[in-house]
């Protein structure tokens, strides 16, 4: 629930506290408006605000865009958004792969964060299956996941058929008796969880962290067996299962931003934030109902010996 | 000679279910009668790809500027927008409502207004609102000149009215991202899907009131001496002015109910991108509290311009406009709005209301929602397990595999084969013998659909079975036309996916009727019932359909039978909506009659009433099933498996070949089933002498 002219009166107050630091380079190379795009979820609503916060300290002009995971790309290739902090590896379809063989979207590295996918399901689900959180013991309970679409297997939703078949695709292959459901969207696999919850029905679900789910309900994850990092998630044997391959998120800017507004370049290719970063603003904005614009502004001023590294 | 026709059509049904049975015995040998080959998938969607891209690449720029262009009207409505404090927005509106309908509807528009701001919610309105007083208007212009140009030239209706249904019956999803390559990102690119969406209301209704135009008011113009021009916009235009404000109030719905699907692509702040925002998050309370908004919206406008539409009929109803008044009214707009804008000035809170004097009621509804969903679980459970069991699965998959002993509690053997088939062709038979071939025939036909499936089934033989329809209903244009385009589905590699859809629907459409159209004919006979559901309907029809998806997800969990009940939920209220008007209006000589003739209420309305509503029910049925459609669309996000999906992983691929090609199935499929429905209500006016309105 931001506003846009909301957004910009308190970046501005956190510039006027803070706009004594020096900064590195000539910033601002110019006064053409940088467009960071802002999605639909808190985490990545809280690393854009820190993003825009801190290319607004540099004395740059900041406009915020919201634009979706998927439509942002061809938005950032035609140079009508010039910066986006979170793109998810795992969700991005074909589209985005090519833009950036193409040198439309300029990858500047990764954000830091270290995200986690997998299936999850309710901390009572373990007395009612025991074994978990060991992948084996999904073999024998089954029936315990069962509904009636899918009896006599077990029930998995998985992530929405737009986001790819990762789970249909290793359940068939380690020929676990679960049937995969597609989850449709986000709102429908929430749904889906909150109402288990609150009936303490048996669910268990591909997810991705750092997402706010966690911050309000325990989950636990299924556990695969330990690899060496690589995990072929479609060839995998029931014995050795590694579970899937895990996605990176990428720091990205439409061609031609380094040779414009390099300092800013500069800053965005060092700037990191951790889970624990994220997990905690996303604490504060989706379970205390504070506004995102606020939590960045608060880590802006919290943090400034870490970004003061960036900007130099 | 009649009976010979008949048996004609009969023996050609035995040949074709004939050549189903063969197909469904060869079904293993014939792997390409289920499986349509790879091979042989014809790639449109890749020359799609290539030839928009190619396109993009030479005339891109073009497209750019326009954007350009389009994006300062929308710049400069929100700015103004913003600048206004809430109040004379409110002043304004409310008093626009008042001089449309009277004091009731602006007492509704006032409350309406009021929530907005009280929610918190009054800038993300006002740019929706932007969004539709720039589209709104344009959509209006064009649809009026293509009215106009189609009027004159017969030749030009011919290319457009395809046009128009193509535009209303592909999924809006299917040509977002085509939109949003050539016009590149932001606010335009909701702007431009919504005058696509909205402008086709527009032309119909444009050239439906100029054809409707009397003679005799031409011919006194013409007398009196007027030239072309005179006689168009003196004489024409006034006489159908009633038809054109119905069709600018139309566009405003078709406008406003774009305005959160154009949100999915983002690029405005807006009501919509809101109400993504909290279904996202599963916010039952939140999604509906914000959702309400673009329904209030739709209700205020389309109360106010129909208000309008109906003084232009009769002066005498409503304060009307007379010179004089006109005068009055407008220094009295211009004398409050300055008032209100300078007691603004003093009092912040008329300008911009305090974050936290915002009412929050939604974690109420939460709660309450999260309360009701424990309480049934299991009436919920069992409820959903008996629909899938004994209605869907048996559709999908067919008895063959949809019964077994979880699901009705014994295996299927021989003995219950022999049993089904041979009853069905008893009861088929005994329909043969009393000449009811028709009926023969439907029997034989679903008795095979039944036992293996929608799914299931070879698609040659259902080609056939669909044309042949077709061909009965409207003769061999129609049939050439059902088999061209459904040939287009197979050989595109989509046809099961398309049978998926034709499943989902099809089932919601045979609720929907049977009970939508029970419900309407309650409600043209009990006037409390009609009050009690108007305002639902008005709701359903109103309201963001993904709003209504979550609490369904919540409750069903998801799958395909929540994905039903979402599509039912809305394709309803047609159903409803037309039984009603259709008993209400008919002739009343004729009830008179049967009634003098001592029918009794059973045989008035069985016997008299529905069979001469029945012209007005088809064509709610056929409202009910583009309706539907345009549901299984949204249902596509809580994971069903059809055409829909294929749409939406299109669109979230960036795959906009893949996504159009299913968009223009799913307007075939669409068409289709329209022409055959209306083929049926003019064929049953026609033969009741009646003139459908």
């Amino acid at each position: 629930m931001f506003n846009l002219s909301k957004v910009a009166s308190i970046a501005a107050t956190a510039i006027l506290v803070s706009s004594q630091t020096l900064f590195a380079g000539n910033a601002p190379e110019n006064d053409d408006p940088i467009k960071v795009t802002i999605q639909d979820w808190t985490g990545q609503h809280f690393s854009t605000h820190v993003a825009a916060g801190l290319l607004k300290e540099m004395g740059y002009n900041v406009e915020i865009v919201v634009s979706d995971a998927i439509t942002q790309h061809p938005a950032i290739a035609s140079g009508n958004i010039h910066l986006s902090t979170e793109v998810w590896t795992n969700n991005v379809g074909d589209l985005y792969d090519g833009l950036v063989d193409k040198g439309d979207i300029v990858v500047v590295g990764e954000l830091g964060l270290s995200p986690k996918e997998g299936w999850i399901y309710p901390p009572y689900m373990e007395e009612r299956c025991p074994g978990l959180p060991e992948y084996k013991a999904l073999y024998d309970c089954a029936q315990t996941f069962g509904s009636a679409e899918t009896f006599p297997k077990g029930r998995l939703v998985t992530y929405p058929a737009s986001w790819g078949t990762r789970s249909r695709d290793m359940i068939a292959s380690i020929e676990m008796p679960f049937e995969p459901i597609p989850g449709g969207s986000e709102g429908a696999m929430v749904a889906e969880l909150k109402s288990a919850l609150s009936a303490e029905e048996p669910v268990i679900m591909m997810f991705w962290q750092p997402h706010w789910i966690f911050a309000a309900y325990d989950f636990n994850w299924v556990e695969w067996n330990p690899t060496d990092g690589k995990c072929v998630e479609e060839s995998q044997e029931k014995d050795t299962a590694c579970g899937f391959e895990q996605a990176k998120v990428q720091k990205v800017v439409s061609k031609g931003f380094q040779d414009k507004w390099p300092a800013a370049y500069e800053m965005f290719k060092a700037m990191q934030l951790t889970n624990a970063d994220e997990n905690a603003a996303i604490l504060e904005v989706d379970e205390k109902g504070r506004k995102v614009e606020e939590v960045a502004a608060e880590w802006i001023a919290e943090n400034k010996k870490i970004w003061e590294h960036w900007m130099h | 000679m009649k009976s010979q026709i008949l048996e004609k059509k009969t023996l050609s049904w035995i040949g074709i279910i004939f050549i189903t049975v063969i197909f469904l015995i060869f079904k293993e040998n014939w792997g390409w009668s289920t499986k349509y080959p790879k091979e042989f998938i014809v790639p449109f969607a890749d020359w799609i790809n290539f030839s928009m891209e190619k396109f993009i690449d030479n005339f891109g720029w073009f497209f750019l500027k326009i954007s350009w262009l389009l994006s300062w009207p929308i710049i400069a409505a929100q700015l103004l927008l913003h600048s206004i404090p809430w109040v004379v927005v409110m002043f304004l509106v409310t008093f626009t409502a008042y001089l449309s309908s009277g004091l009731r509807l602006a007492l509704f528009t006032f409350s309406a207004i009021f929530y907005m701001v009280l929610i918190g919610y009054w800038e993300e309105s006002m740019n929706t609102l932007a969004l539709v007083l720039i589209s709104v208007p344009m959509a209006i212009f064009i649809g009026f000149g293509l009215g106009v140009w189609g009027f004159f030239s017969k030749r030009a209706e011919k290319i457009i009215m395809p046009i128009l249904d193509i535009f209303q019956t592909v999924p809006t999803f299917a040509y977002l991202l085509p939109i949003l390559l050539l016009f590149g990102f932001g606010t335009v690119v909701g702007l431009i899907a919504s005058v696509l969406y909205s402008f086709p209301p527009m032309v119909r209704n444009t050239i439906l009131g100029l054809k409707r135009v009397p003679d005799h008011i031409i011919e006194s113009a013409i007398m009196s001496g007027a030239n072309s021009k005179q006689l168009f916009w003196q004489a024409m235009l006034p006489s159908c002015k009633k038809q054109i404000l119905l069709g600018i109030n139309q566009s405003t719905m078709a406008a406003l109910s774009m305005v959160i699907i154009a949100a999915i692509i983002g690029g405005t702040a807006d009501i919509g991108w809101e109400v993504l925002y909290y279904i996202r998050k599963a916010e039952v309370g939140q999604s509906l509290v914000v959702g309400l908004v673009i329904a209030l919206m739709a209700i205020i406008i389309d109360r106010i311009t129909s208000g309008f539409a109906l003084q232009s009929d009769k002066d005498t109803k409503g304060p009307g406009f007379s010179k004089n008044s006109k005068k009055n009214y407008l220094s009295f707009a211009i004398l409050g709005s300055t008032i209100l804008f300078l007691l603004a000035r003093f009092f912040v809170v008329l300008d911009d209301w305090p974050y936290d004097l915002s009412v929050w009621v939604a974690s109420h509804i939460n709660d309450l929602f999260e309360t009701f969903v424990k309480a049934f679980r299991t009436e919920i459970k069992q409820l959903k397990n008996y629909t899938l069991f004994f209605i869907m699965l048996p559709t999908k998959i067919g008895l063959e595999q949809a019964v077994s002993p979880f699901t009705w509690g014994f295996p299927l053997e021989m003995i219950h084969k022999i049993f089904y088939f041979t009853s069905f062709s008893a009861l088929s038979i005994w329909f043969l013998k009393n000449k009811k071939n028709d009926i023969f025939v439907f029997i034989i036909l679903l008795m095979i659909f039944l036992y293996f499936g929608l799914t299931r089934m070879p698609w040659p033989p259902l080609l056939l079975i669909y044309s042949f329809f077709a061909w009965q209903i409207g003769g061999y244009k129609l049939a050439l036309g059902t088999f061209l385009g459904l040939g287009f589905i197979v050989s595109v590699g989509m046809w099961p996916e398309a049978m998926i859809s034709v499943y989902l629907c099809g089932i919601a459409v045979v609720f929907c009727f049977i009970v939508g159209t029970s419900i309407g004919v309650w409600a043209a006979h009990n006037s409390i019932v009609s009050a009690i559901i108007r305002p639902i309907n008005d709701t359903l029809q109103t309201i963001p359909l993904f709003v209504i998806l979550i609490p369904f997800v919540m409750l069903f969990k998801i799958g395909d039978f929540t994905a039903l009940l979402a599509i039912i939920i809305y394709a309803i209220v047609p159903s409803i909506r037309y039984a009603e008007h259709g008993i209400r209006n008919l002739p009343s000589e004729v009830i008179d009659a049967s009634k003098m003739m001592g029918s009794t209420k059973m045989q008035l309305l069985f016997l008299v009433k529905i069979p001469l509503a029945l012209p007005v029910i088809m064509l709610g049925l056929n409202q009910t099933i583009m309706y539907g459609i345009a549901m299984l669309v949204i249902a596509a996000l809580i994971g069903t498996n059809g055409l829909e999906q294929i749409v939406f992983i299109g669109l979230t691929d960036g795959n906009m070949g893949k996504g159009f090609i299913a968009g223009i199935s799913m307007a075939i499929i669409a068409m289709i089933v329209d022409r055959i429905t209306k083929t049926i209500s003019e064929r049953r006016s026609e033969a009741l002498g009646l003139e459908i309105k």
